[in-house]
């Protein structure tokens, strides 16, 4: 599978997942996020961003609670937790937040 | 002798010896064919007593289907204890004295007869108007049931409505086991009931029928459950030694 | 007309005997379309309906993946004749498939047992059914009744349409052996889709989302692909949230050497929430009861997808790990966190597959090898060597699950049964207000949550979906009577498959949770008297 974005073409995987992470662009994520249905704000670039630096690192995903924390430390307490990383992302974090960030999708028992 | 005995004497060596040498050459296949892992359906028994206990709950009283359908259990064991009855009757051809118990047996075999019959209908009647049992039946389960249902009204028939001389019909019988072939019995009743009971024997070790044997070797139920205290082992399994892995198993800090 | 006839000799051309297979050019699922049926409280057994699920399959594994496996990289030519020979191989190897294969009579008494069929209507999803897939080639090539009967007895060539019918339906079945329960004779279907999909890998169609993970175990030693670094890093971050939440130094500690235990747990368990609940549970459990343990950075994972594709070489190299990270940690006990499926390989099949497990490898005889971290867990309890403040948990009523590979093929404790009895007794140990739900759906009679057995993908949520309803209609039915809000499980698939469904029928994903979150809850941790 494949999409086409400003005349360059872009390989993605079965589930629409960007195949190299490395043509990554706020371009890509702006289409991708269209296509899920989600209007990109900062705090979803933020989430999108973190993920990014993250999997960079470690060349995995942050564990959710990981990722929690962390939007503590960038949104305040009151919308450092999941109920609100949902309201960002609905379909969740695996679904959507790391397909806009250009990480695989997280396979494995979960 | 007859044209009608020569037949009869060949087709019943030939039956009998498809049936005898077609169901060892099964079972010995079925137990022949390794297990390479423990995977008795739990909760198992945890010792070899348990494991006998639980198989004569299953062949006695069909346990698990009990437990599954209670209207297909009915039918079923009805056909089977019929079955069971009706086999025990026939011995007494098989003796020239039959022991005493099969006298008794014989005092209530007409109801082995119609308990096996109507058992056999129920199970054609479900088998044709549940839409799942419709769906998943091939020609051959139906035809099974006509062949056994064929036998047993057949069999039925010669006992309360026809003519046939059992004593005949036992020296037939006798003849056939001690390899001293008597005169075949000429009434029709009786040469279909033989005729089809020999067409069972051939087909049984080909079909499905062979689940008789079967079921004592099917792993969920013959296993103990013990393969942390005994370790089970797979008789064509590598040795763990021999089998290689990743390189990265002693990799450095990532 | 001249031109659609070109495009349609020009889609003929496209479409390759491993497209038609696997579905690989039919429009893909949206999981967001996925809707589930009505909640009512009661299992119905449903009229047929044909076909109802010929059009969900899996998406297929990538040629790169096949082969990193030593499979076909695609679909092989003469696939007929490869397939039949790898039946008649593994027909020696398995007197399980050899014995189910022969002597299953049709009784039907299995027909209305699987959830898949309750949940779909689709008559292939009927154990039964599903095994006479296999069994009618099985029959054509193997069998004098099937070569002198043909269709009458059922047999039927492999052709590609059949072939497709594998790949489809034996992609809807979670092994979780519920059929085997009610059979007469035990027949087992998970033994026969585990052959099916052997057969498959073997002649190059491969199921993606299993293979992509056991690859990533063979290579990283974890089904997510987490290396040691991001390993240890997470566990760091944990012990940090467990020191903010109650104020204790509480350690998660990896590759220590010399470690009392040795514990094998879900990599979920490392990165999934509610999974990661309930390995802050084991830590606290540990740290309570003062033991030294660890976690393995290279055998991270207990799960073991090789069972899911029945492939024995697959499962005994995965499970190596294991026995690799014991030479070299030299733990005294082995311990498995909660998995299903991983319990039951653990269970029954290491001790085979990577053993002898016993003081060759320096375990102590005097513990179960391996045990299960609720039989560990409860003999503190019980011992008073921990404590659980049941209170702490009264805003929960929770009902527990069993999970079929727990269910159904392992056992717990002493005496068989035990895999029913003491996950109940830790929760009630750590709750003060437990439910029971159905008795026909729970114990040896457990449903499957509908994504075991290698279904835990999202392009197949339509049969993920499907397959919890009988399930959820059971929870549905004492939420509305008891008030149950929390639903308890010791399996990482479990968990993962209804945080996704629960949504689906309306219920907060937040009710479920693993045993050991409610311990964790419960747990006084600090000095002992
Ligand atoms: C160890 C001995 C046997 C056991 C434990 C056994 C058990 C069973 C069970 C549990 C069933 C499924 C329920 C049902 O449909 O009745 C069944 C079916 C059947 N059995 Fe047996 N059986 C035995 C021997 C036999 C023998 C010797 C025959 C025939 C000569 C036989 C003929 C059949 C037939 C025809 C069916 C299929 C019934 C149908 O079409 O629904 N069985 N058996
Ligand atoms: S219950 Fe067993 S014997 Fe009966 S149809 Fe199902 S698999 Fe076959
Ligand atoms: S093993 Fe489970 S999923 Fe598979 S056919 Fe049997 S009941 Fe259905
Ligand atoms: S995921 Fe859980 S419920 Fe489903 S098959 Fe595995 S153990 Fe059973």
């Amino acid at each position: 599978m494949s999409f086409e974005l400003d005349g360059k073409t872009y390989e993605t995987d079965d589930d629409g997942y960007l195949v190299n992470l490395d043509e990554w662009n706020e371009g890509v994520a702006g289409y991708m996020a269209e296509q899920e249905g989600i209007d990109m704000t900062e705090a979803h670039w933020e989430v999108v961003n973190f993920l990014r630096d993250y999997y960079q690192e470690y060349n995995i995903a942050p564990a959710i609670k990981i990722l929690i924390k962390e939007m503590k430390k960038m949104f305040g307490p009151e919308k450092g937790n999941s109920a609100y990383l949902y309201d960002l992302y609905p379909a969740g974090p695996a679904l959507q937040a790391c397909k806009i960030a250009g990480l695989p999708k997280p396979t494995g028992c979960v | 002798m007859s044209g009608l005995t020569i037949f009869f004497v060949i087709y019943a060596y030939v039956a009998i010896a498809v049936f005898i040498l077609g169901f060892l050459y099964r079972i010995w296949k079925f137990g022949k064919t390794p297990a390479p892992l423990k995977i008795d359906q739990t909760p198992a028994p945890t010792s070899d007593g348990g494991v006998v206990g639980r198989m004569i709950l299953e062949v006695g009283v069909f346990k698990s289907l009990l437990k599954s359908n209670r209207i297909i259990w009915l039918f079923g064991y009805m056909f089977h204890i019929g079955l069971f009855l009706a086999l025990l009757k026939h011995f007494r051809f098989f003796f020239a004295y039959g022991p005493g118990w099969i006298a008794y047996i014989t005092t209530f075999e007409i109801y082995a007869g119609l308990i096996m019959l109507f058992g056999l209908i129920m199970l054609f009647v479900l088998r044709l108007v549940v839409d799942r049992t419709a769906f998943i039946s091939v020609m051959n389960d139906y035809l099974l049931l006509i062949l056994l249902a064929a036998i047993a009204s057949s069999g039925l028939i010669i006992k309360h409505f026809s003519r046939t001389n059992l004593t005949t019909v036992k020296e037939f019988i006798l003849g056939i086991v001690s390899f001293n072939p008597q005169e075949m019995p000429s009434e029709v009743m009786f040469i279909i009931h033989i005729s089809l009971v020999f067409l069972l024997f051939i087909y049984f070790p080909f079909s499905k029928l062979m689940h008789s044997g079967g079921v004592f070797f099917s792993p969920t139920r013959n296993q103990v459950d013990n393969p942390r205290d005994r370790r089970w082992v797979n008789p064509w399994g590598k040795a763990p030694e021999n089998i290689e892995i990743a390189s990265n198993m002693t990799q450095d800090e990532g | 007309m001249a031109e659609t006839a070109d495009t349609a000799a020009e889609q003929e051309e496209v479409l390759t005997d491993q497209d038609i297979v696997t579905g690989a050019k039919e429009p893909s699922l949206k999981p967001a379309d996925v809707k589930a049926p009505e909640l009512t409280g009661d299992i119905q057994i449903p009229h047929l309906v044909k076909g109802a699920m010929a059009k969900s399959k899996c998406h297929a594994a990538k040629p790169e993946t096949m082969e990193a496996m030593g499979f076909p990289g695609r679909l092989v030519d003469n696939w007929e004749e490869a397939a039949v020979k790898k039946l008649g191989e593994l027909l020696t190897k398995y007197k399980s498939l050899q014995v189910y294969l022969d002597i299953c009579v049709r009784c039907g008494s299995c027909t209305d047992k699987c959830q898949f069929f309750l949940g779909s209507k689709d008559p292939k999803n009927m154990p039964v059914a599903r095994a006479d897939l296999l069994r009618k080639v099985y029959k054509k090539y193997f069998t004098t009744e099937g070569k002198i009967f043909g269709s009458l007895a059922g047999a039927a060539k492999l052709d590609l349409e059949l072939l497709g019918e594998w790949y489809t339906y034996f992609h809807q079945c979670s092994q979780c052996r519920r059929c085997s329960v009610f059979c007469p004779y035990g027949i087992d279907t998970a033994e026969i889709s585990m052959a099916a999909r052997e057969i498959m890998d073997s002649i190059g169609i491969g199921q993606k989302y299993v293979n992509t993970v056991l690859v990533k175990l063979h290579e990283i030693g974890n089904n997510l692909g987490m290396n040691p670094k991001a390993l240890k890093a997470t566990m760091e971050s944990t012990e940090e949230d467990i020191q903010e939440e109650d104020g204790v130094a509480v350690k998660l500690p990896v590759d220590q050497v010399g470690a009392e235990v040795l514990l094998i747990t879900p990599s979920a368990d490392f990165f999934a929430t509610p999974h990661i609940e309930s390995l802050i549970g084991y830590a606290k459990v540990f740290h309570q009861a003062g033991i030294s343990w660890t976690l393995s950075s290279t055998a991270s994972e207990a799960g073991n997808f090789g069972m899911f594709i029945g492939s024995y070489e697959h499962m005994q190299k995965a499970a190596m790990r294991i026995r690799k990270a014991i030479e070299e940690l030299k733990p005294k006990r082995l311990i498995v966190g909660e998995c299903g499926h991983a319990w039951r390989i653990a269970y029954a099949f290491w001790n085979t597959m990577i053993g002898p497990l016993d003081n060759s490898l320096g375990l102590k005889l005097e513990y179960p090898r391996p045990q299960h971290i609720c039989e560990y867990t409860l003999d503190l309890v019980e011992r008073g060597a921990i404590k659980l403040d049941k209170s702490a948990n009264d805003d929960v009523i929770p009902t527990f699950h069993d999970s079929c590979n727990v269910a159904r093929a392992t056992r717990m404790g002493d005496r068989p049964g035990g895999q029913f009895e003491i996950p109940r007794a830790l929760i009630n140990a750590a709750c003060n207000r437990y439910v029971e739900m159905d008795s026909d759906t729970i114990k040896e009679k457990t449903f499957c949550c509908g994504g075991g057995g290698g279904l835990l993908s999202d392009e197949i949520l339509d049969v993920r979906v499907q397959g919890a309803m009988p399930r959820m209609q059971a929870y549905h039915a004492i939420k509305e009577e008891n008030g149950a809000n929390f639903f308890a499980l010791i399996c990482a698939i479990c968990k993962a498959q209804f945080t996704k469904v629960f949504p689906k029928y309306g219920i907060p994903m937040i009710e479920v949770g693993g045993i050991h979150q409610l311990v964790a809850k419960a747990i006084e941790l600090g000095a002992k008297e």
